[in-house]
């Protein structure tokens, strides 16, 4: 770990050979994988557009937030292009107790020579800040936003970082990289989903340089995806069975902006189902403790009418159902 | 449950769940359902192929599920402006463009929706069959009209025609397969074009017009009116099933108001001189309060009804965590300075920590409007008891009350009446008696304080008529000098607006229609979200969040907590 500080990217590399993307662009990256590398997922798909947004704050030193609804693979999305370049990577997860003290350092009690001395601990921003490392705020809008402004200096770029504790100014590392996801814009919570999230202070979106959004991707892509994430669905019949699932999903994801539903199948849950479908023979089944057990009691039946639609089948909690009982 | 009751609840439950299905599959967020009438935000969405006319006495759900999904298609996939451009004008050929335009959209049904495919196919055969059992296929432009909707059918989904009528129509589709031979390749090849398909489908609609015209030219005059009559009976059935079973609750009566739709400057009041507002309480004697009270007391107990799941109920509806005060002693989290000394005192002692709370609380007012109307009188002691019920259900969970009524100070007109009379009964009024708004229960008391008040609404001499829309307006007013975020009215009532001194000088749905007026303008302004319960009536026809009940029969746990799914919904 100690002589990661030392590590630099060594040769560029055509994305084109890299992602598949069509550009001419060269991106710099490491030959050498240090530990702090992520590991590769070579299944994983790229959005060619994120892609590009993340790949421009690797090369070019942007300050790029990734905003998107859950599930889409935000964070994934950073890690698997920095597991490409070799890029070390730090992933850190804000919540509403991070606290300026985990960030910027605290004095902690150590033992030296048998004695007891108390010594300034780096937190994990001044940690990073050294070292060629892309550092990731996962849930940038959980944290609370009087603590975010320990990063507002650092934002900049070639910002220096002030620990008044030491009286000490770090430079950051030409290599060092900062990088947040979030699921709403820094305007909290609207849509009734996400709690807990802030308001964010808009004199701090400001300072991120990219906002790239990774919604949902093309019913093509996802079905893709599944397939890729899923081996088991990659012949005919399973191409067909993938189309389905994400075919509810999206049914989903329209009667949850139509505020039908509160709840919506992420990219995650039709994977889950997916690999459900592998442990239950039954895709009702499996589709039942995926993800229609999660949704409220009202909206069963809603689902039930999305499900018929794509598979032909009733579920249990049809309104077909109910209107034979009474018969 | 009665049965009426039942079938109508189903219904409602049918059609919201077709309504959403729609909205999820083309994605336009504000189709809805008014009074069984399907309504894109404020416009009727007409629906004109004659197979996606259901009826809910003949027909099943699946039915209902092919033509919510075909009309989602239509949505989709159809150019409004340059289907009305290129639609025929001779009511014939129109109905089959009609037709075969929707025909077009059901073939783009997606692959990945094999349960759509079914649905839009057993609609059709659903309706085929019908069509054919009410012996419309009897006559000579009926035989043909059917041939060719199953012929196209059958070409435009590469499935053979319905194999019960295959006979039927053989010679008929011997005669004019030849004939429209060129036109069904057409459509069959055009499908994902509208306007090329047009064409084909113009074609084909002109000849069948053709076809049908000569039919009746070529008989004699009295055989002609004959077969006049036959096209007209077979559009009857085309274009509507008309329903003369009853079975289900009626509909809340609507209709156009000349008067109002004519008036410069909209509703208009003749007399706001008589209008009196009061606390219910001082209108009855304190002793009848008392002895109502416990009849009211006595029935809740017997109909064993479990307040604290109906609490519970509302605060999952209504309540949202929020961030409120600490909780202390906790083992981690903020150091608590008030604790510090403890830490030095008994050091082994780890509860020095504070951690934000995180509390449900519903920021939520609730007023209940109950229309006190002649009619109602009969329903006063199961409204009492479910108002009796809600308040204090919503008072466990945190929720504000308020329970309101209103009816008029006399009957036809009263002295607002008298006064027009004097003046020499000049036309068109407008609003013409003394309205009578009631307070049982304000914001800002408890249940227990209102307790006796809220049992006022037994007294039958209260209910006189009922002018609904000032009555909305005035609630909505109430509600909206609170400080809560989220504002709900649910107004009960049995009835359309009910006067009959302004109806007479007026016109008949005068007071309907600015009650729609009203709940149109204060859902478009969003502070106040409104919602109908109706006493016996499905009320969809005036608010867009409405629950048809049948209260005598049903007072139960179950239709509590369906009112509450209708409060605590959050939707358009």
């Amino acid at each position: 770990m100690t002589d990661l500080a030392h590590l630099k990217p060594d040769h560029m590399v055509s994305i084109r050979t890299l992602f598949g993307i069509d550009s001419d662009l060269m991106v710099p990256a490491f030959r050498e994988r240090d530990d702090h590398v992520p590991d590769r997922d070579d299944a994983y798909r790229f959005n060619s557009d994120v892609t590009l947004a993340i790949l421009a704050g690797f090369t070019r030193n942007r300050r790029v937030m990734v905003q998107g609804l859950h599930g889409t693979g935000k964070s994934t999305h950073i890690e698997q292009v920095a597991a490409r370049l070799n890029w070390p990577c730090v992933r850190v997860n804000l919540d509403g107790h991070i606290s300026r003290l985990d960030l910027v350092g605290k004095d902690t009690i150590v033992l030296r020579d048998e004695k007891q001395i108390t010594e300034f601990q780096e937190g994990i921003v001044p940690w990073a800040l050294q070292r060629p490392l892309a550092l990731i705020f996962d849930e940038y809008d959980a944290g609370r936003p009087d603590v975010m402004f320990v990063i507002q200096r650092i934002l900049e770029r070639d910002g220096k970082f002030t620990l008044l504790d030491q009286n000490r100014v770090i430079h950051p590392h030409p290599y060092f990289r900062l990088f947040a996801t979030s699921n709403t814009v820094g305007l909290g919570n609207l849509n009734g989903m996400y709690h807990g999230t802030q308001a964010l202070n808009h004199a701090q979106i400001d300072r991120w340089n990219i906002v790239a959004s990774l919604n949902y991707l093309p019913a093509a892509e996802e079905v893709a995806i599944v397939q890729a994430r899923v081996p088991a669905l990659a012949n005919e019949a399973g191409q067909k069975l993938a189309a389905s699932m994400v075919a509810v999903a999206e049914l989903t994801r329209k009667g949850f902006a139509a505020g039908d539903l509160s709840c919506l199948m992420s990219p995650r849950t039709v994977i889950t189902w997916a690999e459900n479908c592998e442990i239950f023979p039954d895709t009702a089944l499996a589709f039942r403790l995926s993800f229609l057990n999660k949704c409220d009691e009202a909206e069963r039946s809603l689902v039930a009418e999305y499900f018929q639609r794509c598979f032909g089948q009733e579920l249990t909690e049809s309104h077909q159902n109910a209107l034979q009982d009474i018969v | 449950m009665s049965i009426p009751q039942g079938k109508t609840r189903q219904q409602q439950k049918g059609d919201d769940l077709c309504a959403a299905i729609m909205r999820a599959l083309s994605g336009e967020a504000d189709i809805h359902y008014r009074g069984q009438r399907l309504y894109q935000g404020l416009r009727q969405l007409q629906v004109h192929a004659p197979h996606l006319q259901t009826d809910p006495a003949h027909d099943d759900f699946s039915s209902f599920r092919g033509t919510a999904d075909s009309i989602a298609l239509r949505l989709l996939h159809t150019d409004p402006v340059l289907h009305r451009q290129l639609c025929p004008a001779d009511p014939v050929e129109r109905l089959v463009f009609e037709l075969l335009e929707q025909l077009r959209v059901e073939t783009m049904a997606p692959d990945t929706m094999p349960g759509m495919t079914q649905n839009l196919r057993h609609r059709f055969a659903a309706w085929s069959h019908a069509f054919h059992q009410s012996g419309l296929t009897e006559s000579s432009s009926g035989i043909l009209l059917y041939t060719v909707f199953q012929i196209c059918w059958s070409r435009l989904i590469g499935q053979p025609v319905l194999e019960r009528t295959e006979g039927l129509i053989e010679s008929t589709r011997a005669a004019i397969a030849p004939i429209l031979g060129k036109d069904l390749l057409g459509i069959r090849r055009n499908c994902r074009d509208q306007s090329v398909y047009a064409q084909h489908a113009r074609a084909i609609a002109a000849m069948v017009g053709e076809m049908i015209r000569s039919d009746g030219d070529a008989q004699d005059d009295n055989q002609k009116t004959n077969a006049k009559e036959d096209v007209k009976s077979a559009f009857r059935l085309l274009l509507q099933f008309d329903s003369d079973e009853t079975d289900t609750m009626t509909v809340a009566a609507t209709g156009q108001s000349k008067v109002l739709e004519d008036a410069e400057h909209g509703y208009a009041i003749f007399s706001t001189q008589y209008d009196r507002q009061a606390d219910a309480g001082s209108l009855v004697r304190k002793a009848l309060l008392r002895e109502y009270r416990e009849r009211i007391d006595q029935r809740i107990v017997e109909l064993g009804i479990n307040i604290p799941r109906l609490a519970r109920a509302l605060m999952k509806l209504l309540a949202l965590p929020q961030r409120d005060g600490w909780s202390f002693g906790e083992e981690e989290g903020y150091l608590d300075g008030r604790r510090l000394t403890q830490l030095i005192t008994s050091p082994a002692e780890r509860r020095l920590f504070r951690l934000e709370q995180y509390k449900p609380d519903a920021d939520c007012l609730i007023s209940f409007l109950v229309d006190c109307s002649g009619s109602m009188k009969t329903h006063a002691e199961s409204i009492t008891i479910l108002i009796d019920v809600l308040v204090r259900a919503l008072e466990q969970a945190g929720v504000g009350s308020e329970v309101l009524g209103f009816t008029t100070g006399a009957w036809n007109g009263g002295r607002a009446q008298r006064d027009w009379m004097r003046t020499g009964s000049p036309a068109n009024p407008g609003r013409l008696n003394e309205l009578f708004h009631m307070v049982f229960k304000n914001a800002q008391q408890t249940w227990r304080r209102a307790r006796p008040d809220i049992t006022a609404l037994l007294k039958a001499d209260l209910y006189r008529e009922g002018i609904d829309g000032e009555a909305v307006e005035w609630a909505c007013k109430r509600l909206q000098l609170r400080n809560e975020k989220r504002r709900i009215l649910v107004v009960i009532s049995d009835g359309c607006p009910m006067d009959s001194a302004t109806n007479l000088a007026n016109d008949e749905f005068y007071l309907a229609n600015h009650l729609k007026q009203v709940v149109a303008r204060q859902e478009l302004r969003g502070e106040v979200e409104i919602c109908g319960l109706g006493v016996g009536l499905d009320l969809s026809t005036y608010y867009s969040r409405s629950l048809a009940t049948d209260l005598p029969h049903s007072l139960n746990n179950g239709l509590l907590l369906e009112i509450a799914q209708l409060i605590g919904a959050r939707r358009r």
